[in-house]
């Protein structure tokens, strides 16, 4: 029997799906089901005639207008899914090492022959590349199912619907750039994501309350060693929130390059790899 | 010998660890912060999209007056 | 013979409870051994400690390898059952056996799943949906799939019932056991595997009381059925534990030659279990 490490990799990464199928899946489609019907539920109440001249006025506006620069238009509807993305991101980080040693089937994962630090970055590669995929495919039939019935109204009033195609394809375009948008923000997070690992990895119990109160502390710490605050100026330069939205993929390569970005890497790898130490303290 | 015998004491037990992880996190951020002077600074981040096509919307509008913007 | 698994004085301490006091432990290669005792008495943590499951102090060597530092790789050449299921409840049978041929290079899925159809283990359900019964046979069918050099099964019978555990073992023995593999199996009910063992090991509060083979054993210890003239005389030979039986006395006696025991009375061999109970009850006599 012929294992690679390609294949044994895929393994962990279809694992992490299936036990977290929920958060990657159940809860944006739910989310999907929620919008789509609350938008018709809002339609419903628009007079026939508004409705026509609006799908018409959607046609005419994007129209001919490159889909690379309407694309960001369509960031708008996502936002709930991105905080959703976010929300569940920290549920599963947290949970990620700690889950399997409270259920005891850690004995089970690590009686394989897999490395601890396979484990460990298969939960990283999982939420900085794999979640947001589940995501930006949930939003796509979002986008797909509502595209089709604006083109089925637009027909059925008669009404010019070529537009839509463009809206279509800028919307499209918004997915990728939010997928994008997705791992360089994972990258930038990569010291938050470590810092959740590491207490998901050590604590016996209650790992959310590890990983936040030794935060405060450790802030506390360094003003009363050092008598400096450059741990809280840190964490508050990179906590600003605008710094999570780009809104053309030129933003995204700048943001990839940047200094900031390097050095959260570093601190992120930091932690990752006390995570993975940690995990040879499985009991 | 010493890195080994180093390693084995990190290693020696899950507080040891969790303890020399978090030195290293705080010593490489402070080392970091009083190297380049960071400040709490909420960074500017330009937004030219909506700079620029807000207006485009606008005149959008002028030019098709008549139509319900509200729409979407 | 060479030994599969080398300890010397595994030490490990959960707080102010020391699980492990100084383990020593030589298991040859190709046996079927078995490390018996009490609850309790730090078997898990013996059995987790060869896998690398469990930090210990103290110096280990399974399969050439320190679990500790090269546990992924030891697990190339071992397969270990632990006391509860451990197989992740979230997971449907087959997606378990797919997992588990991506990531080990020795899983032959063809013949756990010969395994699977002599059960009536549905492979569509999720395992919490199976019986412990059923996820025991599960975890042995992936577990025979694999060709390694050593199996650990930490109580792996733990509650089931008879049927289920005496088919377990007969499996074990008659489609798995080759002459080469090794075998180290821990229980707390003995009778269970005397059978099958080659290799006796008892521990009792975290020490290893006996470690012997089972040829040896036959050597070593001896039951006497004490005649009642005789009493004083075998007193003076210290024997390790004494017992009535139908109304007379029989005595256990360690290490003491067969020809000092043969005028004491009627000379036996003292089944596994009898001697298990002589061994837990000792009192460090000696050692």
């Amino acid at each position: 029997m012929v294992v690679n490490q390609f294949g044994q990799f895929g393994a962990l990464l279809k694992r992490e799906i299936i036990e977290n199928r929920n958060l990657f899946i159940s809860t944006p489609a739910l989310l999907a089901v929620i919008f789509f019907v609350f938008s018709i539920w809002v339609v419903s109440f628009v007079p026939s005639a508004e409705i026509a001249t609006g799908i018409e006025y959607l046609s005419v506006l994007f129209d001919g207008l490159s889909p690379l620069q309407m694309a960001p238009v369509f960031l708008l509807p996502a936002v709930p899914f991105i905080v959703t993305l976010y929300i569940c991101a920290i549920i599963y980080l947290i949970n990620s090492l700690y889950q399997d040693r409270k259920d005891a089937s850690v004995l089970f994962w690590q009686s394989m022959p897999v490395s601890n630090l396979q484990t460990v970055i298969s939960k990283v590669v999982t939420i900085c590349a794999i979640a947001p995929v589940f995501y930006v495919a949930i939003l796509f039939v979002l986008h797909l199912l509502a595209v089709a019935m604006l083109v089925a109204l637009g027909l059925t009033y008669n009404v010019q619907v070529a537009g839509l195609g463009y809206m279509f394809m800028a919307s499209v375009l918004s997915l990728l750039l939010i997928y994008l948008s997705a791992i360089t923000t994972a990258l930038w997070s990569l010291p938050s994501i470590g810092w959740l690992l590491l207490f998901s990895a050590f604590a016996r119990k209650t790992p959310i309350l590890w990983a936040v109160g030794v935060f405060i502390l450790l802030g506390f710490l360094e003003d009363f060693v050092f008598g400096s605050q450059y741990l809280a100026n840190w964490v508050e330069s990179r906590s600003n929130p605008q710094q999570y939205m780009f809104f053309e993929f030129t933003d995204v390569v700048e943001r990839l390059f940047s200094y900031d970005m390097l050095f959260g890497v570093v601190v992120g790898s930091i932690l990752i790899s006390g995570a993975i130490s940690m995990r040879r303290f499985i009991d | 010998m010493p890195v080994n015998q180093l390693i084995k004491t990190i290693l020696s037990n899950r507080y040891v660890l969790l303890l020399t992880t978090l030195t290293a996190y705080l010593l490489v951020v402070v080392a970091e912060g009083a190297i380049t002077g960071r400040e709490a600074r909420l960074l500017d981040f330009e937004n030219p999209f909506f700079d620029l096509n807000i207006g485009d919307f606008e005149e959008f509008q002028t030019t098709r007056s008549g139509e319900d913007p509200e729409v979407m | 013979m060479t030994n599969i698994v080398e300890a010397r004085f595994l030490v490990k301490r959960y707080g102010d409870f020391t699980a492990l006091d100084g383990v020593d432990l030589s298991i040859p290669s190709g046996s079927i051994s078995g490390l018996i005792g009490p609850n309790g008495a730090g078997k898990t943590t013996t059995m987790k400690a060869l896998v690398g499951l469990c930090d210990v102090e103290g110096e280990l060597e399974v399969a050439g390898r320190d679990p500790r530092s090269a546990r992924h790789k030891l697990m190339e050449e071992v397969c270990f059952i632990a006391d509860v299921g451990i197989l992740p409840k979230w997971l449907k049978v087959a997606q378990v056996l797919e997992f588990v041929s991506a990531v080990h290079p020795k899983f032959v899925r063809e013949r756990a799943e010969k395994f699977l159809s002599t059960t009536e283990i549905p492979s569509n359900k999720r395992i919490k949906d199976l019986s412990k019964g059923m996820v025991t046979q599960l975890h042995l069918a992936i577990v025979m799939a694999i060709d390694v050099r050593l199996l650990v099964l930490d109580e792996p019978t733990l509650g089931l019932d008879i049927i289920y555990r005496k088919e377990f073992y007969d499996r074990l023995l008659n489609e798995y056991y080759d002459g080469d593999r090794t075998i180290i199996i821990s229980t707390h009910q003995v009778e269970e595997i005397e059978t099958l063992l080659s290799h006796l090991v008892f521990i009792k509060n975290g020490r290893i009381t006996l470690d012997s083979s089972m040829n040896n054993l036959a050597d070593r210890y001896f039951e006497v059925v004490v005649d009642p003239d005789k009493l004083t005389a075998a007193d003076t030979l210290e024997p390790i534990y004494t017992r009535e039986l139908l109304g007379r006395k029989t005595y256990m006696f360690e290490d003491v030659p067969l020809q000092h025991l043969e005028p004491l009375g009627e000379v036996l061999t003292p089944t596994v279990a009898d001697l298990f109970v002589a061994k837990m009850k000792e009192d460090h006599h000696g050692g």
